[in-house]
């Protein structure tokens, strides 16, 4: 999965931002959801496949990013 | 950095270097060097020339070769300091600009024993109270009351920090959030890193209201048990906004500890493609960061356990580990020192890839707290130092929220007072130095009196 970037005018919910990309359930992290990611830009963010992803029109989305692993930091080992 | 600056000045003046009767100041061999602090502690010391026995390289030392002190052959050394910022322009002009620089050298510190991974406690978390002058702080009633503070981690065990302190505690489970599938209630997830990070953000901050988000216990798709994933962490922050834009705007203030990261760029795009995170201020979780800090947030971040002296085992970036959030412009990027002062071996050192100056500042580690991995293991890593420095903002913000002093501002306000270690100023090992509490009490009772 990737992160993806939709503009939408707030609020907006996950089935909006689904259809504005034109992507099924299959390909979303539907328990992820819509998170928003700067309100002053209407700016939000959400999961799909790597195939959803490069197929999404780059004017309907912002872009994909990568979604890394995370871990804390201690102890040093 | 520090460097040694190889001369050769006029004969005579190498003669005197050389004779052990006198002695030559550094004064008396070198006149000011352009962007060079000249070092005057330093006595001057005469190098000799190699010289092949038959002829050939004199640069080569695989042939006989003696070694001349001769005033017109010998060279001499001093030792200066030059910014780290201008470091490649000054090394490339002196030479140029003076002709009798014959060359600039690394300088490095030689040190015995810098604290490391494995190693034991240097003092405990009372040495931390004392060292972040506790009883200043509340004696001008800066204990954190009311403040709301974040850890962003493997989750809060309450009833742990109660019994290892002795003290009461104050968790915030109505503002507390968790990824979606992660059981377990606000405060009572297992006892690991996260306890460790909530503990040691109450050494300066006691009555702080904690918030426990455990976005490292996300089992997400991609992660283990002990790991998340990046959009976990945003969907955390998207949370947090909304717990800084429901506080009245007059007494707003929300302190984010993160004593996380990305080891590996195997994880990430590569640098240059637009969707990459390492290097990329554009990634989702990079604009959420300044969003949150806009609307008046203090986030702070682990500078990384990737020191050059002993790195973690799990760092993976080849150089600059200082990456993505951790080295954001916005962020008080934290590195590590042990309570004797000095930098422990593993705190990732600059630049940082988002900004050059990181890490921003150092605070205290590898100390006996928290017991949260055993009774003998240390609260450790630039994961203790984050949270320590986390309960030090909160306990600034508990009478100065950020309409009065912005996270700007503070952070400003933290890099200015810092204890400068290391290289003169900035530097990558210590940042601007080690936080130094009785510094920003001292300018912010200045402040408040210009106020007033």
């Amino acid at each position: 999965m990737v992160l993806v970037t939709v503009r939408l005018p707030s609020p907006a919910t996950l089935t909006q931002a689904m259809r504005r990309l034109g992507l099924s359930d299959e390909e979303v992290d539907t328990g992820y959801g819509l998170v928003l990611i700067d309100p002053e830009q209407d700016l939000y963010a959400l999961r799909v496949t790597q195939t959803a992803a490069g197929r999404i029109d780059p004017a309907a989305g912002g872009g994909h990013y990568a979604d890394p692993r995370i871990e804390p930091y201690g102890p040093p080992g | 950095m520090r460097v040694l600056i190889q001369l050769r000045p006029a004969p005579d003046v190498v003669a005197a270097v050389a004779d052990p009767g006198v002695t030559a100041t550094t004064a008396d061999v070198s006149d000011p060097l352009p962007g060079v602090v000249l070092d005057h502690s330093f006595i001057p010391v005469a190098l000799p020339r190699p010289v092949p026995v038959a002829g050939g390289d004199p640069f080569s030392l695989r042939q006989s070769t003696t070694f001349s002190l001769a005033a017109d052959q010998a060279s001499v050394m001093v030792r200066g300091e030059i910014s780290d910022d201008e470091l490649s322009t000054r090394l490339t002009l002196l030479p140029c600009m003076r002709s009798d620089v014959v060359g600039v050298h690394a300088d490095p510190v030689i040190e015995s024993g810098l604290t490391c991974g494995g190693d034991a406690s240097v003092g405990d978390w009372h040495d931390v109270e004392r060292l972040l002058r506790v009883t200043e702080l509340q004696a001008e009633g800066l204990d954190g009351s009311g403040v709301a503070l974040a850890v962003v981690d493997t989750g809060i065990n309450a009833a742990h920090i109660i019994r290892h302190t002795g003290r009461s505690l104050t968790l915030d489970a109505q503002r507390s959030w968790k990824p979606d599938g992660v059981t377990g209630r606000p405060g009572e997830f297992p006892v690991d890193h996260g306890t460790m990070c909530a503990f040691d953000t109450l050494i300066a901050a006691p009555r702080a209201s904690l918030i426990d988000i455990p976005v490292l216990l996300s089992r997400r798709a991609g992660g283990s048990a002990m790991d998340g994933l990046l959009s976990d962490a945003i969907a955390a922050f998207a949370h947090l906004r909304t717990v800084l834009a429901a506080q009245p705007e007059s007494s707003r203030s929300l302190i984010i500890s993160n004593s996380w990261g990305s080891f590996s760029p195997r994880w990430d795009f590569p640098v240059g493609h637009p969707g990459n995170y390492s290097d990329n201020a554009a990634h989702p979780f990079n604009l959420i960061i300044s969003s949150l800090e806009q609307a008046g947030a203090d986030v702070l971040f682990a500078a990384g356990n990737c020191g050059r002296d002993c790195r973690d085992r799990r760092c993976a970036y080849p150089d600059r580990p200082i990456s993505g959030a951790n080295s954001h412009p916005r962020v008080l990027s934290i590195g590590g020192v042990d309570t004797a002062g000095e930098r422990v071996g593993y705190s990732s050192q600059g630049p940082g890839r988002l900004t050059s100056r990181k890490p921003d500042v150092c605070a205290y580690t590898h100390f006996s707290g928290s017991g949260a991995f055993g009774d003998d293991s240390p609260d450790s890593g630039t994961s203790a130092a984050c949270p320590v420095a986390a309960g030090l903002v909160a306990a600034i913000r508990t009478r100065w929220p950020a309409s009065r002093l912005s996270p700007a501002q503070l952070r400003a306000l933290l890099r200015r007072t810092a204890d400068d270690r290391g290289d003169f100023g900035f530097d990558y090992d210590y940042g601007y130095g080690v936080v130094d509490v009785l510094g920003v009490l001292a300018s912010l009772r200045r402040r408040e009196m210009r106020v007033a």
